[in-house]
């Protein structure tokens, strides 16, 4: 199953939706889309807007065998803790689908990284779908070190 | 103690969820946005309409803190964004509670306008890439990230 989501933004991302609707025709493999404030209806594909629990999304990320995905922190920072192949398509302003391009920094970090496949161009989305299985993607872990510190911060503060 | 976790209903909720370990010795409450995932949120919550880019909606907030902050008394305020952190910090700064805001990890190298905002009012500033730090003064500080 590929797993699309758009997160919680409050305008809509036709370009990524629109364009995985036309891919899930060609395909035979399942295409479940959280389509977020996005007004197209995808017609080859299972959707909904949000969920009411976070375990509904925890859910389908662990179904998926490949994620399509904005390129939101939230939405990125669970999905790569999945250890699956992620394609993340940054929204974009001239599209209006975000308010600004700072989605493009992430995108761009992880990809360099090799944590995920970075799609600008919708056009080359299916191209990216051949490429999922030649990388090997690894489940990111939590990074303790941040927390540790906020725990030493409220420790003296508490003093 | 008693800490207010402050946080926008997306990705700064998640990244606030994933810091949650930190505060587990302490008594916590969070302001957020009304939402369906919100509404399932199993913290003590106070649920804010979204302020987004409304001046009016965000001057409203202003007086919405200050009467959680009088009625809850926390110690301390911690905040991973968005815009909601904005009241949120001024007001602490005013009835002087200590305040930490924490960057979003989506922030790689320029800053967020709230976090521009608020970095002027914060006890404690981090950013989750070191890469950002020289846009920000020296109060900024990274000792890591989220993940």
């Amino acid at each position: 199953m590929i797993f699309v989501t758009v997160g919680m933004h409050y305008q809509g991302f036709e370009r990524l939706i629109k364009k995985m609707d036309e891919i899930a025709e060609k395909i035979e493999e399942k295409v479940i889309m959280q389509i977020g404030c996005t007004k197209y209806q995808p017609e080859n594909a299972e959707f909904f807007d949000f969920v009411d629990a976070d375990e509904k999304i925890l859910d389908l990320f662990k179904q998926a065998r490949v994620i399509v995905s904005h390129a939101g922190a939230g939405t990125l920072l669970v999905a790569l803790s999945f250890g699956k192949p992620i394609i993340v398509v940054p929204r974009l302003k001239k599209f209006g689908e975000h308010v600004d391009d700072q989605q493009l920094e992430l995108a761009d970090v992880l990809s360099e990284a090799g944590k995920v496949i970075a799609v600008y161009d919708v056009e080359k989305l299916e191209e990216a779908f051949k490429n999922v299985d030649k990388l090997a993607f690894v489940n990111v872990e939590k990074d303790k070190k941040l927390i540790s510190f906020l725990k030493e911060c409220l420790r003296r503060m508490e003093k | 103690m008693k800490v207010c976790l402050v946080c926008s209903h997306g990705g700064h909720l998640t990244e606030m969820l994933y810091l949650m370990e930190a505060f587990e010795e302490h008594d916590v409450f969070f302001i957020t946005y009304d939402s369906l995932r919100t509404r399932s949120l199993e913290y003590k919550k106070y649920l804010l309409k979204n302020i987004g880019t409304n001046p009016i909606k965000m001057l409203i907030s202003f007086f919405k803190m200050v009467k959680i902050f009088l009625k809850e008394k926390p110690k301390i305020v911690i905040s991973t964004g968005s815009e909601i952190a904005i009241p949120a910090f001024y007001v602490a700064k005013l009835l002087r509670i200590k305040t930490i805001f924490i960057e979003s990890w989506c922030r790689v190298k320029s800053p967020s306008g709230t976090g521009k905002i608020v970095y002027h009012v914060s006890d404690l500033f981090l950013v989750q890439w070191p890469q950002l730090l020289n846009r920000y003064g020296k109060k900024a500080k990274y000792v890591g990230a989220v993940i």
